[in-house]
């Protein structure tokens, strides 16, 4: 009888039931794509720090920034003699600099490694490389006709002798300014460390045996634009790497244009035993803290970076999409959620006070107010429930939606933390900063996703249960109420 | 067998209080048939939800088969209307939502009755009113007389020892009238029933053995010898 009645009862209110289940269903919906979208956003941020870091990494170390002496780093100098008029020799040179001028020492490596709750250590060296070639050609020295005979002037000036009277002719520059960045590896822990940011697409990675092997990993978008391919071979400050493998960021940028492995690196960067970043996992992610004061404790002169810390300074359209998603999300989904409970509480109230005359027939038939309450809660229940379904469909849909349309997310990370490098591709010298200067912002864009996961969909049935039990709460609290007498008394 | 002694039932309304019934005493043995008539707001709806368990006097009692009912817990009030007392009312008040059979059914729910014996039970109350064809009809498919009729048999079918009928003819036409009262007369016969009926109705009053008339919530009690 009660699911009878139930059924029947739902069917003949259908335009109020549907009004309750929708008032429901758009909390719920509400419910379930900000909570998606959340997601998608702590999936993107952790794509960005992915980014940075590769799997694996916890935390990273790098050397403390130093307070600024005054003096300026050494910049690179580059010196050209000026060839004969009419010479095409192309002149060429580069200078490889240790990223962001501060290193460790190879052996803290080994220091980060013995802290309790490290479960693995290894350092890298990240080096930028710039190259300048071109010609760089003499003028020539034109004498006036009133003058003496033609002389030569070197580099524009006037030549020696007696100051004959005329002007330099020809002569300049045509250079090119290449810049890229080389990050020395530990071939021996392929599991950790930055190439781990990206997947090898093409040939293959390091061996373990390659610790001072002229090889390299070159990025696939910096192959592509030198046109590498495994095989080939590349140049870097007069040492020729062949090319092993290709690899292919995972998201963004990668994190270097060329790998190589850390001892080649070091005696390209003159940084013999020295490191810029020591890639730390610990052994356990509820001990991430611990190892990071552990750390700063008993390796002095370090900066201890961790997921969380750099998360901190993720900002752009990912950050402020996220605290949107957090805060006005959160609180709007309370707010329907909360109207949509009242709307479903007041309209089952109302229609108890519509069936007043046939709850007191019911209870004038010997019907338990214990029954009569259950059967109103049971039609709230299953209206709630049928705002579920219907929440959790439009929910779905709409986080489908979010994902089909992947709306692209800029994240901007700041720097003063370890562990990346600095921006500007090729070409630039974007990435350069001042001593102390870790490393420079950064910019990442990331499309957004909307994934649901089931924790979601059993809180939408939950938040449906409740939704019904409070409607059916007041509407069969007010049945609970009704006396047999006045309720039939009551003409309608 | 029914005793009521000195009830009375005060409702206050703003600072005026209204006598429903004022002192009412009044015997009515089992298997007896009797009438009560008066004018409007005199009391007479007010004295059958006492004599149902649906209310509660004010003062006095209100003894059913030696229990009082002015005096027993909700529980047990509702449980004596389940057991004991069938209503027929005005309006019929059947569920909208439930078929004709089913209607029948909701009084025996309370009983515990199960399922296959109280679809059992309802389909022959419903055959006994002449109704069995139209068990399945919703009452917005039936007329009024139909409607009554089935709010009769929901009233016997679980054999109540009572029946308290509350003008179960003021909205049905005369020819329907006359067949409702058959319907009710039958039962009464056949089935031993204490009934109790309010009516304006003076070609019904005529035809009970004991007519109460209430004025101003005070009661007077005639035996018909015509009837």
């Amino acid at each position: 009888m009660f699911f009878t009645y139930l059924r029947r009862e739902l069917r003949r209110r259908r335009k109020a039931a549907l009004v309750v289940a929708s008032g429901l269903a758009l909390g719920i919906a509400l419910v379930i794509v900000v909570d998606s979208v959340s997601a998608g956003m702590g999936r993107a941020q952790d794509k960005v720090l992915q980014s940075l870091y590769g799997l694996g990494t916890d935390m990273t170390v790098t050397k403390a920034a130093e307070a600024s002496s005054g003096t300026t780093a050494e910049w690179p100098r580059f010196r050209f003699d000026a060839q004969d008029d009419g010479s095409e020799k192309e002149q060429s040179t580069d200078r490889v600099m240790v990223q962001g001028f501060q290193t460790l020492a190879s052996s803290t490596v080994g220091k980060v490694a013995g802290q309790s709750g490290v479960a693995d250590a290894v350092g890298g060296l990240s080096l930028q490389v710039v190259k300048v070639s071109g010609e760089f050609s003499r003028g020539q020295f034109q004498q006036d006709a009133s003058g003496g005979g033609a002389g030569q002037g070197r580099g524009g000036g006037p030549g020696g002798g007696q100051s004959p009277q005329g002007r330099v002719q020809g002569g300049g520059a045509d250079f090119d300014v290449n810049s890229y960045s080389v990050y020395g590896t530990d071939v021996a822990e392929p599991a950790l460390g930055p190439l781990t940011t990206s997947t090898i697409t093409g040939g293959r990675t390091f061996k373990e045996s390659e610790t001072d092997a002229k090889v390299a990993v070159a990025d696939a978008a910096y192959a592509k634009e030198k046109k590498l391919k495994t095989g080939s071979t590349v140049t870097v400050k007069d040492t020729k790497f062949e090319i092993v493998g290709i690899a292919t960021a995972d998201s963004g940028d990668a994190a270097a244009d060329l790998y190589v492995p850390l001892k080649q690196a070091q005696t390209l960067g003159d940084a013999k035993d020295k490191v810029t970043t020591i890639y730390v996992r610990a052994t356990d992610s509820q001990r991430i803290d611990g190892v990071k004061s552990a750390v700063q404790k008993n390796v002095p002169g370090t900066t201890v970076t961790t997921s969380a810390d750099l998360a901190d300074t993720v900002s752009g359209s990912l950050s402020t999409a996220s605290s949107l998603a957090t805060s006005v999300g959160k609180w709007l989904s309370i707010v329907v959620l909360v109207a949509a409970f009242l709307v479903a509480g007041l309209l089952t109230s109302s229609a108890v006070s519509r069936r007043v005359r046939e709850f007191g027939t019911l209870k004038a038939l010997g019907w338990r107010s214990g029954r009569v309450t259950r059967q109103v809660i049971g039609e709230a229940v299953v209206n709630g429930l049928v705002g579920g379904a219907l929440g959790i469909a439009l929910g779905l849909a709409g986080a489908w939606v979010v994902t089909a349309v992947s709306p692209t997310l800029q994240a901007q990370l700041g720097g003063g933390t370890g562990g990346g490098r600095g921006a500007g591709g090729p070409g630039g010298f974007g990435g350069m900063g001042g001593p102390g200067r870790q490393t420079a912002a950064r910019t990442l864009d990331i499309a957004l996703t909307a994934p649901v996961s089931l924790t979601t969909i059993v809180l939408a049935v939950a938040l449906a249960v409740a939704g019904g039990l409070v409607a059916g709460g007041f509407g069969g609290w007010r049945a609970s109420r009704l006396r047999p007498a006045d309720a039939l008394r009551r003409v309608e | 067998m029914y005793e009521l002694s000195g009830v009375t039932k005060r409702y206050t309304r703003g600072k005026a209080t209204v006598h429903a019934l004022d002192g009412v005493d009044l015997t009515i043995a089992d298997g007896d048939r009797l009438v009560i008539q008066g004018p409007t707001g005199g009391g007479k709806s007010t004295l059958l939800q006492m004599l149902g368990a649906l209310d509660r006097p004010s003062s006095g009692e209100i003894v059913l088969d030696g229990t009082d009912l002015a005096t027993l817990p909700e529980a047990r009030l509702t449980r004596v209307r389940s057991e004991s007392i069938g209503f027929v009312f005005q309006s019929f008040n059947l569920i909208p939502t439930l078929t004709a059979q089913e209607n029948v059914e909701t009084a025996l729910v309370p009983l515990g009755v199960r399922a296959k014996d109280r679809r059992e039970k309802a389909a022959e109350a419903l055959a006994s009113v002449g109704l069995g064809e139209r068990r399945g009809h919703l009452p917005g498919e039936m007329s009024g007389g139909q409607q009554q009729r089935v709010a009769i048999a929901r009233a016997l079918v679980k054999q109540p020892k009572v029946l308290l009928a509350d003008e179960p003819t003021g909205n049905l036409d005369e020819s329907t009238r006359d067949e409702i009262m058959d319907v009710l007369d039958r039962m009464w016969k056949e089935l031993g029933l204490t009934f109790v009926m309010v009516t304006h109705d003076s070609a019904i009053a005529k035809k009970a053995p004991r007519v109460a008339t209430i004025r101003k919530g005070r009661i007077t009690v005639k035996e018909n010898a015509s009837a």
